[in-house]
C-alpha cells in the first residue's frame, strides 16, 4: 500500500509542488494542513507515515506543531521544509523531534531522498 | 518540469501572490494604525517569507531578492525593540509596491516555453503596471456617468438637424466617448480565478470534516469579471459549494453502494453568454428530493398538494426564507440549505440563479453574472410624471394597447399574444401609483425570463438610454426588483426596476 503523507504548509503553490513530487512517485496525499493546529489536528486523525512541515505558519509555527505532535505521537515521522537562512530553526525543529530537513527551492530528487530516509529511519 | 506543470504553477503564484498582496496592504494600514501590535509584523513576514519561497521555486530571483531584502529589514525593525517610526512603514509599503509588481510582471512575463525571454521581461513590464485605488477608479467612472448623460442630451438637440454641424459633431463625440466606456469598464475587470482558486481546497477541506470524498476540478477561471462583482461573489460560491458537498455528495460507502466512483465529483465551470458570463457548479450526488421539498411545501400551505414541480418551482421554493430540507442539521450547513440567503446576495449583484437536478444523477446551479456593471441599456418607463427605468436585456418586445385586449381568467388578468395567453401586470399598481386617471391607450413591455413571459402595462415609452446605475440606499421593506436609481438626461432622478425577478 502507498505511504500516506500529511502535507504542511500556508501557500498552496507549496503543497501543490510537494504533492506533485510526492504522487509523483507513488505516495499518497491523505491531507493538506495551511497552519500549525491544522497541522497538529489533521495528523490526530489521519495518522500519517510521514508529514511533512512548514516553519512559517499562521496560528501556530512549524516547530511549535512538531513539539506538539511529538508530545501525543512520539514516533511521528516529520520532516521540515525550511527556506535558505533558517538554520537556526532548523536544528530547534529537529531537537523538538522531526527527522529531517529540505531546503526551499524544492529538489524533486532531494525531497524524495529525504522522504525515504525519514520513512526508512 | 514539464511546460503544462510550470504554466499551472505560474498561475497558482499569480494568484497566491496576488492574495497575500492583498493581505500585506490590510496589514500595513493596521500596523500604522497601532504601530506597537506585532501580530501586522508578522503577518507581513510570512507574506514576504511565503512570496519568496514560490518565486525562488520558479527561479524568479529579482522577486526572491527583493523579498528576501524585505524581510531581514522587516525582522530586523520587529526585533529591534525600537518603535517603529512612520517614515519607515511608508518606506515598506514603498518595498510591498515594487515586490507586487515584479510578482505580476514575472508572472505575466513567464512564457513558459520561451524561457530565454524572461530575464527582459520583466524590468519593462514593471515600469508599465501601475496600481490604482478602486476609490479612483469609481470617480472616473462617476465622471463618466455625467459624460453619458450630458451626451444623451445633446443627441437630443442634434436631432433637429442631423445634417447640423452640431450633429455630426456630436455623433463624433458619442463615438469616442462609447469607446471611453469600454476602456474604463475594461480597467474594473478582475479575472475569476482569484475566487476560483479558493474553491478547490475549500471543497476537499469541507469534504474530509464531513468524511466524504471528493474531486474538484474548475474552468474558464480565466473570464473576467466587474471588480465589484467578484469581491462579492466568493460568499454565495461558497455557500452553495457547502450545500453540494454536505447535502449533495453521498458518502463513499453509499456511492460504491449505488455503482458510483466512491469519490464526489464537483465542477465549477465558468464561460461567456453574449454579455454576461455565466458559472455552472455541480455535482455528481443524490440530486434534490423533489417529493420532499414537494411535501414539505404542501405541509405548510405554500404549494397545491397535486402541483407538479419543475426545476424553477422547486428553486422557487429552496429560495423562500427559512424553507429547508435538510434532514439532519450538520455543522457545515448550520440549519438549512439557506438558499435565500444565496439568491438575495445574487440578486444584489445583478446576478441570477437557475437550478437543474436529477434524482440520483446530481444537482446543476447556474449564475448568471452581469459582466458590465455599472451602465446598463435600458428603456424609460412613466407612469403619470414619474420615469422609471428598466434593463433591456429581458424585454422580449413591445406592444400597443387596447383595454378591450385584456381577459380575465380565473380571477387573473391576461392578454392574448399570438395565440398565447400571458398574465398583465400593471406598473401602476406593483408601485401603489395614486396619482391621475391612466391614459386610455397605454403601451405594454413583454418580459421574457425562466422561460415565463408577462406584460407589463406602463402609461408611457420614452426610448431607450444607456443608464449609469447608482447603488440604492435600500430601506427596510423595499421590493427586490427595485434595483438601484439613475439620472436621467433631464437632471432628474428615476429608480431602475429589474421586472426579470417578478416575472
Amino acid at each position: 500500500m502507498a505511504q500516506r503523507v500529511l502535507i504542511c504548509d500556508d501557500a498552496i503553490f507549496m503543497r501543490t509542488m510537494i504533492a506533485d513530487i510526492l504522487t509523483g512517485a507513488g505516495y499518497e496525499v491523505v491531507g493538506e494542513a495551511e497552519s500549525g493546529l491544522q497541522a497538529v489536528e489533521r495528523y490526530k486523525s489521519l495518522l500519517p507515515d510521514i508529514v511533512t512541515m512548514d516553519i512559517v505558519m499562521p496560528d501556530m509555527g512549524g516547530i511549535d506543531a512538531v513539539k506538539a505532535i511529538i508530545a501525543t505521537h512520539p514516533d511521528a515521522k516529520i520532516l521540515m521544509c525550511s527556506a535558505m537562512g533558517q538554520q537556526a530553526l532548523v536544528v530547534e525543529a529537529i531537537q523538538a523531534g522531526a527527522r529531517d530537513f529540505v531546503v526551499k527551492p524544492f529538489q524533486p530528487a532531494r525531497v524524495l531522498e529525504a522522504v525515504q530516509r525519514v520513512l526508512a529511519g | 518540469m514539464t511546460d503544462a506543470r510550470r504554466a499551472r504553477y505560474v498561475a497558482l503564484f499569480a494568484a497566491e501572490s496576488r492574495t497575500l498582496l492583498a493581505g500585506a496592504r490590510r496589514a500595513l494600514a493596521a500596523w500604522t494604525d497601532a504601530p506597537g501590535d506585532r501580530a501586522p509584523a508578522d503577518e507581513l513576514f510570512r507574506t514576504l517569507h511565503t512570496i519568496k519561497g514560490m518565486a525562488a521555486s520558479l527561479e524568479y530571483h529579482a522577486v526572491a531578492e527583493l523579498a528576501h531584502a524585505t524581510e531581514t529589514d522587516l525582522v530586523a525593525v520587529r526585533d529591534g525593540g525600537e518603535p517603529v517610526a512612520r517614515r519607515w512603514l511608508l518606506q515598506l509599503e514603498a518595498a510591498f509596491d515594487q515586490i507586487a509588481l515584479a510578482c505580476e510582471a514575472s508572472a505575466t512575463g513567464d512564457g513558459v516555453s520561451a524561457e530565454g525571454e524572461q530575464a527582459n521581461a520583466p524590468a519593462t513590464r514593471a515600469a508599465r503596471v501601475v496600481r490604482v485605488d478602486l476609490e479612483r477608479l469609481d470617480a472616473l467612472f462617476d465622471d463618466l456617468g455625467g459624460l453619458v448623460t450630458a451626451r444623451q442630451e445633446l443627441e437630443r438637440h442634434a436631432e433637429r438637424d442631423t445634417l447640423s454641424p452640431v450633429a455630426r459633431a456630436a455623433q463624433g463625440m458619442a463615438r469616442r466617448l462609447d469607446t471611453l466606456q469600454d476602456r474604463i469598464l475594461h480597467v474594473r475587470l478582475a479575472p475569476l480565478a482569484e475566487v476560483f482558486e479558493r474553491v478547490p481546497p475549500i471543497v476537499r477541506d469541507l469534504a474530509r470534516q464531513l468524511g466524504k470524498e471528493v474531486t474538484v476540478q474548475v474552468h474558464g477561471d480565466d473570464l473576467e469579471v466587474d471588480r465589484a462583482v467578484l469581491d462579492q461573489l466568493a460568499e454565495p460560491l461558497i455557500h452553495l459549494l457547502r450545500n453540494a458537498v454536505d447535502h449533495g455528495l453521498e458518502s463513499p460507502e453509499v456511492r460504491r453502494g449505488l455503482g458510483k466512483r466512491p469519490a464526489g465529483a464537483i465542477q465549477l465551470r465558468a464561460r461567456r453568454e453574449r454579455d454576461s458570463v455565466v458559472l455552472e457548479l455541480s455535482d455528481d450526488g443524490r440530486g434534490i428530493d423533489r417529493n420532499a421539498v414537494a411535501a414539505r411545501a404542501v405541509a405548510q400551505g405554500i404549494l397545491d398538494a397535486d402541483a407538479t414541480l419543475n426545476d424553477d418551482g422547486l428553486l422557487a421554493l429552496l429560495a423562500r426564507p427559512g424553507f429547508s430540507t435538510a434532514t439532519a442539521v450538520t455543522d457545515v450547513s448550520g440549519r438549512g440549505v439557506g438558499l435565500d440567503v444565496v439568491v438575495s446576495r445574487l440578486h444584489e449583484l445583478g446576478a441570477s440563479l437557475a437550478l437543474t437536478t436529477v434524482p440520483g444523477r446530481g444537482t446543476t446551479f447556474g449564475i448568471r453574472l452581469p459582466t458590465r456593471l455599472g451602465i446598463v441599456r435600458a428603456l424609460v418607463a412613466s407612469i403619470g410624471e414619474e420615469r422609471y427605468v428598466m434593463p433591456l436585456t429581458h424585454v422580449a418586445e413591445f406592444l400597443p394597447w387596447e383595454p378591450d385586449a385584456v381577459r380575465q381568467v380565473d380571477g387573473r388578468a391576461v392578454i392574448d399574444l399570438r395565440g398565447e395567453s400571458i398574465p398583465v401586470l400593471d406598473l401602476r399598481r406593483l408601485l401603489l401609483y395614486r396619482g391621475e386617471a391612466p391614459p386610455t391607450r397605454r403601451p405594454a413591455l413583454v418580459f421574457e425570463a425562466n422561460g415565463q413571459r408577462v406584460a407589463l402595462l406602463a402609461d408611457a415609452i420614452h426610448g431607450q438610454v444607456d443608464a449609469v446605475v447608482q447603488p440604492l440606499d435600500r430601506p427596510r421593506g423595499t421590493p427586490r426588483w427595485i434595483t438601484g436609481a439613475t439620472v436621467l438626461d433631464n437632471g432628474r432622478p428615476a429608480l431602475l426596476l429589474d421586472l426579470a425577478s417578478v416575472v
